[in-house]
């Protein structure tokens, strides 16, 4: 028996239809304030063979809790279980891993965007009694004004090449046409160009859009790694041997300081 | 006039102590070119005459000064009572020299007060009327004890020359106490190089930079006394130029102002504004042109050194540069590992450790090796060096940074540590001749590895591809069009190399030059690490490239990667019909 | 680790790391700068090889203290990392406030922090944008897409943070001169059976796909149009 811990988003679908492929599966949740150490504690009681949840903050945080609960190994981000050998993402996704997970249950969790979606069914509600540890005391919303980076659908971000923070005002025009959120690269943030928030990266926002727009970003591992989340990335860099296009399904190579505004310029003239 | 010398006495002391008591400078020998500098600067007024009417403005009233000085011994003796029979031919000299100081004073009076040049902005307009009245005074009290000879007039001279001496290092008229020692002073080889730190000292002698007046070298305290206020260098400015905050000249004035009070707050927000200092590009502009060899960009990178290095306080965005040449060993951040990509088509011999040494090492530079227009430069290089049969090899993956940038900075530490690790590696494979594309590692390799143990001939490539036309080894033909070469600052300036490219360019096409150019360049904008940092207010790239459109010509020739970059954006920026081109290109182009 | 391409060294078992840099990883440098804020005394600790110094000197140059290196020339799983840190904080400590990074750069293992504070049973939240220490508890905020959820724990505990905490200091030259004289402890602990085994890694299938090359802003929009976000 595979006891999948789900959330109500579409990682989580795609971390049950990749325990159905282990075996069946007995998709779990929790209500009220979450509490993750207390969670952990009610998922690692399970009578299972192994315990699956998303590659999400949440699923690697409580298959963490339900490791050092039963001290068993963890194997975060897997793409594949094949008896004890799993296939794991490190490095961001830049290189795959293959280890022997020992023990059992199986703890994993699921490197998002890596498996088909799969109908969830039916979901049990556990019960995970308050034991004290920290928990969720307040939701505060946050008033930001544009799209929220992480679930926009289309974001387009601007990199090294961009050059200034004033130079960033192409690649809001161009945002505010698609309806997109800016983003930017980590040397951005660090230039101090746009604030930490708008950074896409292994360390910054890991973004889910359907198209994802780099402007003068190189593509760096560490950039890949929140951007390959986007269903279809359009680079545009003046350095055709840019490893950003070795990520990316469109390529335009040329300066984005003419590419952005052309494009703008020709979006404008479609919509008339 | 016991109080007056007595006034001027107390001052002397006070201000030779400032000086005795700053950092040693370092400055070594070189006797016969401090001589010739202080013929040529001081008595030939060489720089002051490069603007002709302000230099005999200025020349008739020093060479006046020199030739009546003995009048105030005569006058005192006079006054004493002895007689001393002036030679007819003195007092005939001397009236003729008294009148060219007034001739001068007039003209200075004029430019003050009619032609108005912009470079006084700033300058104590008044004390310089006063001067201006005291030197007049001086010469006219002379002039009528010598015509109406009366021993009162006698006493006016003397009682004038009194006042004059007492106010006179109170003012920023010390100069003609100080500027002769500032020239003495002042690089006399390798001027393109900054004085290295020490961080191998034990704490109480670690010096930072310059956060206090107490932390100024002799050099700089004396740089500081000797300023004029003349706004030469504020006028040759590119920063200055395109609206910047930043003046050379109102950044002595600064520092001089925390001197003479004895602040010990810090020069930077108090004597300083910390715009100033950060807006600098590290030229040279205002170095070259200075009539007293103040050394402005010394402190310049000094005090950035401190608010660098001591207060990590800096302009944000050159802080991913910084953290990249420390940690990626190029200022893009790119994978060493990709470095000789370029290379690779052409078959580059990249050094490998043990590898005997080539007769010249090609340092490529992180420009020419990771941007796209850079990369063009290398190229051609390469190209033709295999063409000529030069036997060269580049270290690849092993160039670092020569820490340039961070350098220039202010971040010294960083520095240092990558230009032992680069003259490591050059020791340690052999190498004594190099060859180099970029004017900012040239400078750094040729200028200052040799005070870290790198000592090598180190050459631009504009001087080895005009060597390799001389010997007949390359023989390009001349169908290029009009060309316009703009002079990088580190190498024209700084450097000295001018003739070399224009060499190449008088073969390949046909030169017009800018109105600034030469040692008087002006500058790309790219220097003292602002290739990474924002530009405030219109852009000197932009200025440039609009002096180059209007020489007509069809390409603009340069020598060095950010100078390529630069101009290219400019050109982009003004619409300028204009090719950018390095002139390695333009001759491997000539060759095809 | 700075660098592009991935290049595996010929064992399988790592990266070729020649003319590559190691830094620090930015959400532990955020812990590092974190700690330094809150003040009183800073203790860093790695586990790594000896090279790993210079990022133990790095943190004393933005004001650590003191640094403990677990001295290891292999690569430890995250349970076997998490012990050899207990038994180190258990031999150094005790400590009011014990910071990661939520992730490593490298191993991604998202859980030596968890089973630290489980192992000395402390108190744990993760994945931190905001820390606020208020007497004997400390009041936390972590970013969930749009929001902000808040936790509190009592101190001595357990918090692992991300980039974007705070904007880690410039470090200073004196800082960095200091460094070099701050204490230094060297471990070299035992490594255990490891539970989560490497065996190779590879580098995956689909890196250095074939971009299609656009030309002009008509066919960047036609492609807009095509995936409907136009």
């Amino acid at each position: 028996m595979i006891v999948c811990f789900v959330d109500d988003d579409e990682l989580s679908a795609q971390a049950v239809g990749f325990a159905r492929r282990l075996g069946d599966v007995r998709a779990v949740t929790f209500a009220g304030a979450y509490q993750p150490a207390a969670w952990a504690k009610a998922l690692a009681a399970q009578d299972a063979d192994a315990i699956v949840a998303a590659g999400s903050d949440r699923g690697n945080e409580l298959l963490a809790h339900v490791g050092a609960v039963l001290d068993q190994p963890f194997a975060a981000n897997a793409i594949a279980l094949d008896g004890d050998t799993v296939t794991r993402v490190r490095w961001g996704g830049s290189l795959l891993e293959e280890a022997w997970l020992h023990g059992a249950p199986k703890l994993l969790t699921v490197a998002p965007h890596t498996q088909p979606a799969a109908e969830i069914g039916d979901v049990e509600t556990l019960d995970a009694p308050d034991d004290g540890s920290p928990k969720v005391l307040e939701r505060v919303e946050e008033s930001s004004g544009g799209v929220s980076l992480r679930d926009a659908k289309v974001v387009v971000s601007g990199g090294r090449g961009v050059g200034s923070a004033e130079g960033f005002e192409i690649i809001e025009e161009l945002a505010g046409l698609l309806g997109a959120a800016v983003g930017c690269s980590r040397v951005v943030t660090s230039a101090g160009w746009r604030p930490h928030a708008d950074q896409v990266g292994q360390t910054g926002t890991k973004i889910s859009a359907d198209l994802y727009v780099a402007c003068g970003i190189s593509g760096a591992t560490q950039h890949i790694a929140g951007a390959k989340g986007a269903k279809k990335i359009l680079a545009i860099n003046t350095d055709p041997e840019a490893p950003i296009f070795a990520s990316a399904d469109y390529a335009v190579i040329g300066d984005l300081h003419e590419v952005v505004p052309a494009i703008s310029a020709e979006l404008r003239k479609v919509r008339g | 006039m016991l109080v007056c010398g007595g006034i001027f006495a107390r001052r002397a002391v006070f201000l030779t102590r400032l000086v005795l008591d700053a950092k040693p400078s370092d400055r070594p020998g070189d006797v016969a070119e401090r001589v010739i500098a202080e013929t040529e600067i001081v008595l030939g007024q060489k720089k002051l005459l490069q603007r002709l009417v302000p230099g005999l403005m200025h020349a008739f009233i020093f060479w006046g000064f020199i030739v009546l000085f003995p009048t105030i011994v005569l006058a005192a003796i006079d006054v004493a009572g002895g007689h001393v029979a002036t030679p007819e031919w003195y007092r005939v000299l001397s009236d003729v020299f008294a009148v060219l100081v007034l001739v001068g004073v007039a003209t200075a009076l004029v430019i003050r007060t009619i032609v108005r040049p912009a470079r006084f902005v700033g300058s104590h307009v008044a004390e310089g009327y006063f001067i201006l009245g005291m030197i007049a005074l001086v010469v006219i009290t002379l002039l009528l004890w010598h015509e109406v000879d009366g021993i009162g007039f006698a006493w006016a001279h003397l009682i004038v020359i009194g006042v004059f001496l007492a106010y006179l290092p109170y003012s920023k008229h010390l100069h003609i106490a100080t500027a002769a020692v500032n020239v003495w002073m002042a690089r006399t080889r390798r001027r393109g190089r900054l004085e290295p730190l020490r961080f191998d000292v034990p704490d109480d002698e670690l010096r930072f930079g310059v956060a206090t007046i107490f932390d100024l070298t002799r050099k700089e305290v004396v740089d500081a006394f000797s300023c004029t206020e003349c706004g030469r260098c504020q006028d040759v400015c590119p920063a200055h130029a395109t609206g910047k905050l930043l003046s050379p000249k109102l950044l002595i004035m600064g520092v001089r102002d925390q001197l003479f009070v004895q602040s010990a707050e810090p020069i930077v927000g108090n004597g300083v504004p910390e715009e100033m200092i950060w807006d600098c590009v590290t030229c040279g502009a205002c170095v070259e042109v200075c009539p007293v060899s103040i050394e402005h960009v010394d402190h310049i990178v000094d005090l950035r050194r401190s608010r660098l290095m001591v207060d990590s306080a800096f302009p944000a965005e050159a802080e991913p540069m910084l953290r990249d040449v420390e940690r990626a060993s190029n200022p893009w951040g790119k994978p060493q590992t990709e470095r000789a990509a370029w290379a690779a088509e052409l078959g580059v011999r990249v050094l490998e450790p043990g590898d005997p040494a080539p007769e010249y090492l090609y340092w490529v530079g992180c420009a020419a090796s990771f941007d796209e227009r850079a990369k063009k430069s290398a190229e051609s290089t390469a190209k033709l060096l295999q063409k000529a049969g030069v036997d060269f090899a580049i270290l690849g993956p092993r160039e670092g940074c020569t820490g340039d940038p961070a350098r220039r900075m202010g971040n010294e530490y960083v520095f240092q540590a990558a230009a032992e690790q680069n003259v490591a590696t050059l020791n340690e494979q052999g190498v004594t001749k190099i060859v180099a594309s970029c004017p900012h590692c040239f400078n750094t390799l040729a200028n200052e590895y040799g005070d870290f143990g790198g000592s090598y001939e180190v050459l631009h490539h504009t001087e080895l591809l005009s060597q390799l036309v001389d010997e007949g080894r390359l023989t390009p033909a001349g169908d290029a069009g009009s060309i316009t070469y703009h002079d990088s600052c580190y190498l024209a300036r700084h450097n000295d190399v001018r003739m070399e490219p224009r060499k190449l360019l008088n073969v390949i096409g046909q030169p017009v030059e800018m109105k600034r150019s030469g040692k008087n360049t002006f500058c790309c904008g790219a220097g003292g690490a602002h290739m990474w940092m924002e530009e405030r207010g219109s852009q000197i790239n932009v200025e440039r490239v609009r002096e180059a459109a209007e020489t007509g010509a069809e390409t603009l020739a340069v020598a060095c990667p950010f100078c390529t970059v630069m101009l290219d954006d400019g050109v982009r920026e003004v619409g300028a019909e204009m090719r950018v081109a390095d002139v390695a290109t333009l001759l491997a182009e000539s060759l095809e | 680790m700075t660098g592009g391409k991935m290049v595996l060294a010929a064992d399988a078992q790592a990266l070729e790391t020649k003319h590559l840099g190691f830094t620090i990883s930015p959400h532990e440098e955020c812990a590092v700068e974190e700690a330094v804020r809150i003040g009183g005394e800073v203790v860093v600790l790695t586990l790594g090889p000896a090279e790993a110094e210079e990022q133990l000197r790095d943190c004393m140059a933005i004001g650590a203290d003191r640094g403990i290196l677990l001295k290891t020339s292999e690569e430890w799983d995250a349970q076997s990392t998490a012990a050899a840190i207990v038994d180190a904080i258990r031999a150094e400590g005790p400590f009011d406030l014990i910071l990661f990074g939520n992730e490593s750069a490298d191993a991604a293992g998202f859980q030596v922090g968890i089973r630290v504070a489980h192992a000395l049973g402390l108190p744990v939240v993760t994945g931190l944008k905001k820390i606020e220490v208020q007497g004997a508890r400390v009041r936390c905020e972590r970013d969930v897409g749009g929001a902000r959820d808040v936790y509190e724990a009592p101190l001595p505990t357990v918090l692992t943070v991300l980039e974007g905490l705070n904007l880690p200091r410039y470090p200073s030259v004196p800082g960095r001169l200091r460094a070099r004289s701050k204490p230094l402890t060297v471990v070299e602990p035992g490594r255990p059976e490891q539970k989560l085994e490497k065996l190779r890694l590879v580098v995956p299938e689909g890196q250095g796909k074939q971009a299609e090359i656009l030309e002009g802003a008509a066919q960047v929009v036609a492609v807009m149009q095509s995936l409907g976000v136009a």
